[in-house]
């Protein structure tokens, strides 16, 4: 159908260091108990989309992704894992492999998108309308339990990122686009568009999905132009938007958020007695959980080993991981192969691969690594 | 195709591109005509957009906005229809072992299919068809490929130049001559024809009156109303119930149509019947402009046999009026069936003249022209 697939899967995220480390670069970060990337790849699979390229940042997690992918994927997809210069943004990172690109649209995907929206749908609107960009927008997802709020006020750049979005009345139509660190200033509106339009909604509660259909002829010419331009979300969507009067429109789709799990436990976990494990949970192969632990909304990997008496809320437990008896782990990400030893309390914390825990420590939004040697 | 034949329907199941899930609830009366489930319809199509299938992209495009209901009107689905075939004809490769003629005639014909899954073809795109089937058939054979295709795709530009474009043209200077000073207009619905020649009699500084006659549940006179008021035109608005009441005021009555029949029926939208039949009443001339390409040598006697059933939850809905559900409770009950019927044929004794391309002719006539200017679908 014309269409060439984009997935930007990144590379080495500064913002998430503790948990990103030289083997796992971040698309191969798991989500419930899955790499993230593996989402968006089956998703593609699925709509029969078996021609792929995949742009890594940084020629070392570019080798890593390209060897998980042909070692997953086999013979189902065809992938191209193109590396290109680490920090050029991802706009960059679409000009650095513009001769690959050929067919008439291209569909950009970003690698950690968990969706259960069908690529398919967002060609065929962008097709129907014979739009420049189709974006897909979802309402933003909902935030954890009040007692983060006391962390929030010490660490601002943990809330989500906010975004005006203006819509025309049957909502199809995007009028207009300003994105989280613009907002503080006066929102300013195209004229031209209002006129043409008529009415515009604007809301603050959507976010910008990251999966996009885009016009080549089009994506290619903006980004020959605007050399400056680094960040598809952040210029070059607002641009093409600004810039459109009533020819040349993008259409929206409301999109689904994050899949909720309800309760998924692997046949070889092992619950003590007196376990309980609340909806939302996900716990993977062979681990095992002691007495009167308590798991609510969280995700735990394979070959855990979970002491009596632990509280785990709102949190994701990697693999191979061991916790002591008698901890609490609330609203934190503790990475594989981590020793917690008792009576350890984690809140909000990022803990980093292979780190061991002492016993009776307390920690509150920390994040704790390994020093690198 | 009649759809209460059970064994038929299967078949065009198996070989059918979008899934449809069939209403359960029908009306009896209208068992041979197709009605599906109007929900599920775009959401499957969408998903099986990158699927195997030979199917040309601008084709693929055009039957999803039939389906969304994007396109509306004869003309506009003509167009984009042949538009469409015109680049997929420009795209094809014959395969080896194979001529150009058969192969291309079955792969229209496959397109042909598709789009009558997404939304049941109108009469006049029926037509459109024919001929480009006809002009395919006689492609002389010492014609290279790419000839043969340049030259197809000539004759589909002609068509719709000739035969919608300039008609359209023609029609409009022919039936502004019936416009006098001082004349109260009445037109239903949303016919394209008549709003260019509303718009052309403007232009030329004549003084009239508009009254838009509008019907649920398409509402298609609003569109109409914002563009002729935006163009300086005094109209009138008002629904299908008050039509009797605002007839007596009204001159001269112009109405499009999706085809004209052989004994001078005239098949159009529903409500269009009833507004003839009320200024037939009041002794009110009925113009019909119609271009000639949409004119068939079939008979009909009333709108059952041949019609196109639409959503029937669109009738049980008011539009704008969300707190207005009275049949929400009763929507699943097997004692209620909704019907929405989109066409109805309006007797020939209601028509006064019908204007179109070839000069304005009185019901009758239709057959003549059918007979003379359609020989051998040349449509010359």
């Amino acid at each position: 159908m014309d269409f060439q697939v984009v997935v930007l899967a990144g590379g080495f995220s500064k913002k998430l260091v503790p948990l990103v480390s030289k083997e796992v670069p971040k698309a191969l970060l798991p989500v419930a108990n899955r790499p993230v990337l593996s989402y968006v790849l089956d998703l593609l699979e699925q709509s029969n989309l078996k021609d792929l390229i995949v742009v890594v940042e940084g020629s070392d997690a570019a080798f890593r992704v390209g060897g998980w992918i042909s070692a997953a994927y086999l013979d189902r997809l065809h992938v191209d894992v193109a590396p290109v210069p680490e920090d050029i943004g991802t706009a960059g990172a679409l000009r650095a492999i513009s001769h690959h690109l050929t067919a008439r649209d291209i569909l950009v995907v970003s690698g950690d998108l968990v969706s259960d929206v069908p690529p398919g749908a967002v060609a065929a609107a962008h097709r129907r309308h014979d739009a420049v960009v189709t974006a897909t927008l979802c309402s933003n997802p909902v935030s954890g339990p009040a007692d983060s709020g006391s962390s929030g006020a010490k660490d601002k750049t943990k809330k989500p990122g906010r975004n005006i979005i203006g819509l025309d009345p049957s909502r199809q139509f995007l009028l207009h686009i300003a994105a989280g660190a613009e907002l503080e200033k006066d929102l300013r509106v195209q004229k031209s568009i209002l006129r043409a339009v008529g009415e515009m909604e604007l809301r603050a509660d959507l976010m910008d999905a990251h999966l996009y259909a885009i016009k080549r002829s089009v994506l290619l010419e903006v980004l020959d132009q605007k050399e400056t331009f680094q960040s598809i979300k952040k210029d070059v969507l607002p641009y093409l938007v600004r810039s459109q009067l009533v020819t040349g429109e993008a259409n929206h789709l409301s999109g689904y958020s994050f899949s909720a799990h309800n309760n998924l436990i692997h046949p070889s976990a092992e619950l003590g007695s007196k376990t309980t494990v609340g909806p939302h949970c996900l716990l993977g192969e062979g681990s095992q959980m002691g007495d009167k632990c308590s798991v609510k909304r969280s995700v735990i990997g394979r070959h855990c080993r979970i002491g009596s008496s632990v509280k785990i809320v709102n949190s994701v437990v990697m693999d191979h991981v061991t916790i002591g008896d008698g901890c609490s782990v609330q609203g934190s990400v503790v990475c594989s192969n981590v020793q917690l030893q008792e009576r350890v309390t984690l809140k909000d914390c990022q803990v980093g691969a292979s780190y061991v825990v002492t016993a009776g420590s307390e920690y509150r939004g920390e994040s704790l690594a390994k020093k690198e040697k | 195709m009649q759809f209460d034949d059970k064994s038929r329907v299967e078949k065009a199941k198996k070989r059918a591109v979008v899934n449809q899930t069939e209403v359960r609830n029908r009306v009896e009366l209208f068992r041979h005509l197709p009605q599906y489930e109007h929900g599920t319809q775009l959401p499957d199509l969408e998903s099986k957009f990158f699927r195997n299938d030979p199917m040309h992209r601008a084709v693929y495009k055009v039957g999803l906005q039939y389906l969304a209901g994007d396109i509306t009107g004869g003309n506009a689905r003509c167009i984009a229809m042949l538009q469409a075939f015109s680049e997929a004809i420009r795209d094809y490769t014959t395969p080896a072992e194979k001529t150009l003629t058969r192969d291309l005639t079955a792969k229209i014909g496959s397109y042909v299919s598709f789009l009558i899954e997404c939304r049941p073809l109108s009469i006049s795109m029926g037509n459109a068809i024919r001929f480009l089937k006809n002009r395919i058939a006689k492609l002389p054979l010492t014609l290279s490929e790419s000839e043969a295709k340049t030259s197809l795709c000539l004759d589909i530009d002609r068509f719709i130049n000739e035969k919608i474009i300039l008609a359209d043209r023609v029609i409009v200077r022919h039936a502004s001559t019936k416009i006098r000073d001082g004349d109260v207009l009445l037109t239903y619905g949303s016919s394209c024809v008549v709003e260019m020649l509303l718009s052309h009699a403007l232009e030329l500084g004549k003084k009239f009156h508009v009254v838009i006659v509008d019907s649920r549940p398409k509402l298609e006179g609003q569109s109409l109303l914002r563009r002729l008021v935006a163009n300086g035109l005094n109209c009138t608005y008002t629904h299908l119930n008050a039509v009797s009441y605002i007839m007596h005021e009204v001159t001269r009555v112009f109405l499009g149509a999706s085809s004209i029949l052989s004994n001078g029926t005239v098949y159009s939208r529903v409500g269009t019947a009833a507004v003839a039949m009320v200024a037939n009443a009041f002794s009110v001339p009925v113009l019909i402009c119609c271009e000639a390409y949409k004119f068939h040598e079939r008979v009909q006697l009333d709108s059952i046999c041949f019609n196109e059933l639409g959503d029937p939850q669109a009738v049980a809905k008011v539009s704008g009026r969300g707190d207005v559900n009275y049949l929400g409770s009763l929507g699943n009950k097997d004692n209620l069936q909704l019907l929405n019927l989109m066409y109805d044929a309006t007797p020939s004794e209601y028509i006064s003249m019908i204007v179109t391309d070839y000069g304005m002719i009185p019901p009758t006539s239709v057959p003549v022209i059918v007979r003379e200017y359609c020989r051998d679908q040349l449509w010359i």
